[in-house]
This record gives C-alpha cells, structure tokens and sequence, in this order.
C-alpha cells in the first residue's frame, strides 16, 4: 500500500471529532510506520506504550487460551487508547479525549486495519 | 506500660493506687464506687491511660458502651500502644460482630505486646467467629468467567470458566495484572487519568479488565459475540460486587 494512501486512512481517523492523533505501528519494535496527529501528542511514545500493551493483552490471551488479539482499548477518564491489528505485525492506533465517539472510532479502526497491509 | 490485672505488676507509685481500688471494686461489683475512685484519679491524672482503661471496663459492665468506648480512645490518645485500651475496643466490636474492627485492634494490641497471651488468644478468637466471606455474586450477573486478583498476579477470587483448573485462573491473574499495571503505566505516561478498562478483543473470546480497589482488578470475559457496550456493563455490576466483597474482608 501506499503511504499517501496510509495518510488518507489516518487523515479520516483523526477526523472523528475528539481524536487527538492516529498512527500505524509495528507491534513487533513499537516504532511508528505512519502518523496524523496534533502537535501535543508524541506518537513515537505512543507507538511503544501500544505495542506494549498489545504485547501484554497478547500474553493474556494466551493464558487464557483464547486466540491473538485483534483488538485492545484502553479507556481512562480523560482518554483512550484504541489499536486495531492490521497485517502482521502492524497495528493501527488512535489515542482520543474523553469525549470521543470511541465506538465509532472503534468501528472505524477495524474498517481501515485490514487496508494498511 | 503497666497493667492492672497483671499481679506480677510492678508496685505503682502511691498516687496511682486508686487504680488498684478502683479495679478490685469493679471485680467485687461495687461498679457506681469503682467509677467514683476512676474519676476522682482521673481528675488528678487526665493523661494517665490506665486510668481512662479502668472508667471504661467499668463503664462497660454497667452497660454504657459508648461511654466506654469514649474512655477507651481517650486511653489511646494518652498511649497509642495501650493493650487494655485495645482489648476494651476490639471487645465491644465483637459485640457487635464488627470482627473486622476487632481484628484490628487486636492485631495492634499484639504489635505492642507480641507475648501477652490473652491478646494472642483474644485474636484467634475472634479470627475463629469470623464469618467465611462468600464469593461475590458474580454469577448473578451472567458472567462467563471473572477473576479477581491483586497488583502482584496472585488470584483472590473467581475462575476463567466454570470448568477452568486453578492453574489455569492463576496464570491468567498473573498475565492480568501485569497487563493492568501495562494499562496503567499507559494511560500515565500518555496523561489519561486513571483507567477505567481496559478490553481486548480476539476472534473467539471478549475480555475486560477493570480496577477494582487498590491494586486490585477484575477480569470478566465473554464469547466474542457479546457486545462491547453488554460487556462493559457486566463487568461494572461485577466490579461493584467484586468491591464489597474486598470491603467485606477488611
């Protein structure tokens, strides 16, 4: 895929009213594959603590006997954090106020995850 | 620090002795003269504990708890470590089977007496009378599995299923609080606030993680068909029980 395509998924991510930035990330190394966001939110520190947290969701599930995850959200009072897998091994994730419309951001995500291969 | 049945005691100062009058006036019953000498000694020695200790057994016997109780607090403001004043107050929680409060005293009675064997005895008194804590009614709420652990991974309740080993449920406490503390370490260092959950979603199961009380989480999950929004409700109706049954255990 094209990285002005990738800038189109992340320009329609980041026009949810409430989302502060979107980026796609290898969960493999947590570095940023491609980033939207305002100038405040630093998406290299994001693209780390995601992969992160898949990592641990990852080895959750599998204590669990469940399968890979294809989703984490992290919901906290003043924001969330959304990824969504896409290909192996990246991800696409947005971090978002409080007052997000987080199930449309949601459903959004898991639209585009499958196109960033 | 003295204490005034102990008869291996050693000998008080003679200013102090209506202690032992008032104590041996009380033993006999003669409870309306044993409270005179307490408080006319008091009204010599207001700082002294053992004389507060001394007003409130005897207010006890005459049935005036709470008057007991105000004797016993104030015992502890002139000594914080006073074992007879904790052993009035744990005795009057027991009462009224408020084991938690007696436990707690009792415990810190046998910090400032680790040999006193009528504490030690005292306590595994009441730890015998404390109710077993049911399991909170998690079922009620139509939960497939649910997992309440600490911040260390070590499991306090619950199971990933109604036929999961323990072995299994203690894992996924492991790898749940380390991806709650994950969560947490997130949401600080991004300037989230405190998690609310945190879900993760998987082609064959739903599963959420919620904080429950300090350190303390929950794990609810379900098959991957339950909605998001059922999931998370369920998992706030098992928190709360999840919270009084941690608040139930003292």
């Amino acid at each position: 895929m094209s990285g002005d395509r990738w800038q189109q998924i992340l320009r329609e991510v980041t026009g949810v009213p409430g989302v502060r930035g979107a980026l796609i990330l290898s969960a493999d190394d947590g570095l940023v594959v491609a980033e939207s966001a305002m100038d405040a939110l630093d998406t290299a520190d994001v693209a780390a603590l995601a992969a992160m947290l898949v990592s641990r969701a990852g080895r959750c599930a599998a204590a669990m006997g469940t399968a890979a995850p294809t989703a984490v959200h992290l919901t906290a009072r003043h924001g969330a954090l959304v990824a969504v897998a896409g290909p192996e091994p990246l991800w696409l994730a947005a971090v978002a106020d409080h007052d997000a419309e987080l199930g449309r951001l949601r459903l959004l995500l898991g639209d585009f995850a499958g196109a960033i291969g | 620090m003295t204490d005034i049945r102990d008869p291996g005691s050693p000998a008080r100062a003679p200013g102090l002795a209506f202690l032992e009058l008032g104590e041996r006036l009380r033993q006999r019953g003669q409870l309306d003269a044993a409270a005179t000498v307490a408080l006319a000694g008091l009204a010599h020695y207001p700082t002294l504990a053992d004389a507060h200790d001394l007003l409130g057994r005897i207010r006890v016997e005459q049935g005036q708890d709470a008057v007991a109780m105000a004797a016993w607090r104030a015992a502890l403001e002139c000594d914080v470590s006073h074992v007879g004043a904790r052993k009035g107050l744990a005795y009057i929680a027991f009462r009224a089977r408020d084991f938690a409060t007696a436990e707690e005293h009792l415990e810190l009675a046998v910090r400032a007496a680790p040999h006193d064997v009528t504490v030690l005895a005292a306590l595994d008194r009441v730890r015998a009378a404390r109710p077993v804590v049911e399991p909170p009614p998690i079922a009620e709420t139509g939960a497939t599995g649910f997992l309440l652990f600490d911040g260390q991974g070590m499991r306090l309740n619950g199971s990933v299923g109604p036929d999961a080993p323990e072995h299994l449920a203690d894992a996924v406490a492991a790898e749940g609080a380390s991806l709650a503390r994950e969560g947490a370490r997130v949401a600080r260092l991004l300037s989230l606030g405190d998690v609310q959950h945190v879900v993760v979603e998987s082609s064959d199961a739903r599963v959420a993680i919620f904080p429950v009380a300090e350190g303390a989480s929950l794990l609810v999950s379900r098959p991957a068909a339950t909605p998001v929004g059922r999931l998370l409700a369920l998992g706030q109706r098992a928190s709360s029980a999840a919270r009084d049954w941690l608040g139930r255990l003292g």
